[in-house]
């Protein structure tokens, strides 16, 4: 090799330019998958265009009756009743308030109240089984049998039983929501605190953190996204549960109109209630995937 | 001045491993992977580790990071023995580990915030840190929103902010690409020198070993024995800034790469 002089790149002091190219890179993905998004709402929006657009032509072509499948502006109609003051039949000048006694907001809200109380209960309690089951072996060996044996059951299959130690009342349909929200949130949270990376712990340990510091920095941060989960999945599974735990003295409440409402042959209301009933499934499910970018941001990403 | 003062020295924090064993247990049969290990690591000291692939250079790193404890034999720092994890032993991982809940700020600080440092005091620590190894306009970034070889900066500088005796460093830059590699060994030399900070450092690299260190070890395969221990000392009469490239040719080290790989190979790897 001959001995011309090398000129040495010191190592760079400050961010280098690299480092800086590549702070753009991940901000123009971030703009990427944003695009992404609105592009997929887009879809959504047009195929649902389409199927009302397909449910009107059907019905107004009068292929099916409308009996057993109502026209879009029938259900309209049925479901602006149900929240208004009406003549109780056509023509006649006695007036009722809504359905059944109740509007329907006031049906949908009377359901919402039991999911809160008995769900919220579970959100409250079910963590703090799963922390202790996943850190105390005993507890975990003693109760995980009956855990699953209780999310292996249908709540409605229990229905019977509670209504004869709580009565025919809401308490009866709080507990079964409390019941039925409550394995899912004490599972994920044992598998979350299973998961933790023993470096993570490791990590805080050797930064000089104690007991308390090793749960307050590390094992309930990382175990986070799978209580929200947990809440998630057990919000889903509560909600078709207090909809047909109404069949019996739910009124008010959303799923008992949606189920007397057909029994009477009032198809457009009933359809109004199943309609009512799936967006409030929806609306839930993005207050908590909401609540899941607020507090867990990284989740899924490290 | 006597050998017994000297030991019982404030300042002195050497790390000393005396006859370490250490079994894991798998399926009702005991796997020892460390055998026997003597050693002394002085405070200033870079000590690099080679050795084959599963020859138990971990299984010593976590044993000194108070993650493991010796089925046989002691390990103690500055007379006391480990335990247990503690503030005195910072360890760099080989996986970027920072805390993907915290900034990359909140993550540096973490160290003086357990310690209950006031929060004016910890911020300009961390910043300090953060300017040293190039960090300092991520400080208000996620960790997963930095590229990998800027979280293992950002680990190295969480570890230099909580200011231990000794930092572990376990293959801290085994997952990066050979620039970027190069490039945090240089900053790694100079942070050596400017701190004095006492180093344990374990590498598959030969060269990145003779780099580094100011010391090799070498480690045999199952059980693990300390089979070669010399100082790097060509290097203190050389350029200190001199790069890898420019080194690698000094016949110094090409003998003394030629004598550690000879070694690593004889070792069974
Ligand atoms: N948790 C464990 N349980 C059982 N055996 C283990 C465990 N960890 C390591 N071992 C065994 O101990 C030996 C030493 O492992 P160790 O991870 O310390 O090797 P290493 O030198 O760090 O290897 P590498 O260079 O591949 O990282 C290996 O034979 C391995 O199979
Ligand atoms: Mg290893």
């Amino acid at each position: 090799m001959s001995s011309t002089p090398t000129t040495t790149a010191a190592p760079p002091a400050g961010p280098s330019k690299a480092a800086l190219a590549e702070q753009r890179t991940v901000d123009r993905e971030r703009r990427a998958r944003r695009r992404a998004a609105a592009q997929r709402y887009g879809i959504r929006i047009a195929s649902l265009v389409v199927v009302l657009l397909l449910w009107w032509l059907v019905t107004a072509a009068g292929w099916i009756k409308p009996l057993y499948l109502p026209s879009p502006g029938a259900v309209w109609d049925a479901f602006v009743r149900a929240n208004s003051i009406h003549p109780v039949s056509e023509g006649s000048s006695r007036l009722v308030a809504g359905e059944q006694g109740y509007y329907l907001w006031q049906h949908l809200l009377a359901s919402l109240q039991r999911m809160a109380i008995g769900v919220g209960c579970a959100i409250l309690l079910a963590p703090l089984l799963g922390f202790l089951m996943a850190t105390i072996k005993p507890i975990g060996l003693i109760v995980e049998p009956y855990l699953n044996f209780l999310r292996a059951l249908p709540p409605l299959g229990y229905i019977g039983i509670l209504i004869v130690w709580f009565g025919i009342g809401d308490l009866s349909k709080v507990w079964l929501l409390f019941l039925a929200a409550f394995p899912p949130i004490t599972m994920a949270t044992i598998n979350g605190v299973r998961s933790v990376r023993a470096d993570r712990i490791n990590a805080v340990k050797s930064l000089g953190g104690n007991f308390l510091d090793v749960w307050r920095y590390v094992i309930l941060p990382s175990t986070a996204p799978d209580i929200l989960n947990g809440i998630r999945i057990a919000i889903g599974f509560a909600w078709t549960t207090v909809v047909a735990a109404e069949l019996n003295a739910g009124n008010p409440g959303i799923g008992y109109l949606a189920y007397i409402s057909g029994t009477e042959l009032q198809t457009p209301l009933t359809i109004a209630c199943i309609i009512v009933i799936g967006i409030a499934a929806i609306l839930l499910d993005l207050l908590v995937k909401g609540i899941e970018n607020l507090v867990v941001p990284w989740r899924g990403k490290a | 001045m006597s050998a017994a003062a000297a030991e019982t020295s404030q300042h002195d924090r050497r790390v000393v491993i005396e006859d370490v064993t250490h079994q894991y247990a798998t399926k009702g049969q005991r796997v020892t992977a460390l055998e026997d290990i003597n050693l002394t690591i002085e405070p200033g000291e870079f000590v690099c580790l080679a050795g084959p692939s599963g020859c138990g250079k971990t299984t010593l790193l976590q044993l000194i990071a108070g993650f493991l404890r010796p089925s046989d034999g002691r390990i103690t720092l500055g007379g006391q023995e480990v335990r247990g994890p503690s503030a005195e032993r910072g360890v760099v991982f080989q996986q970027p580990n920072l805390y993907p809940w915290m900034t990359v700020r909140k993550n540096v600080e973490l160290g003086p915030k357990l310690r209950r440092v006031a929060k004016a005091e910890r911020e300009a620590q961390a910043k300090t840190y953060l300017d040293m190894v190039g960090l300092g306009d991520f400080l208000d970034r996620r960790p997963y929103e930095l590229s990998g070889g800027m979280q293992q900066r950002a680990q190295i500088a969480r570890v230099l902010t909580n200011d231990p005796d000794i930092i572990l460093m376990d293959e801290p830059f085994g997952a990066l690409d050979a620039l970027t590699r190069e490039r945090l060994q240089a900053e790694l030399l100079t942070i050596w020198r400017n701190t004095g900070k006492t180093i344990f450092f374990i590498t598959h690299s030969v060269e990145e070993a003779i780099f580094l260190g100011s010391r090799v070890l070498v480690m045999s395969a199952r059980p693990g024995h300390v089979v070669y221990d010399k100082p790097v000392d060509f290097l203190s009469t050389m350029d200190a800034d001199m790069p890898v490239g420019q080194m690698r040719s000094l016949p110094a080290f090409v003998r003394m790469r030629d004598e550690v790989s000879n070694e690593i190979h004889a070792s069974g790897g």
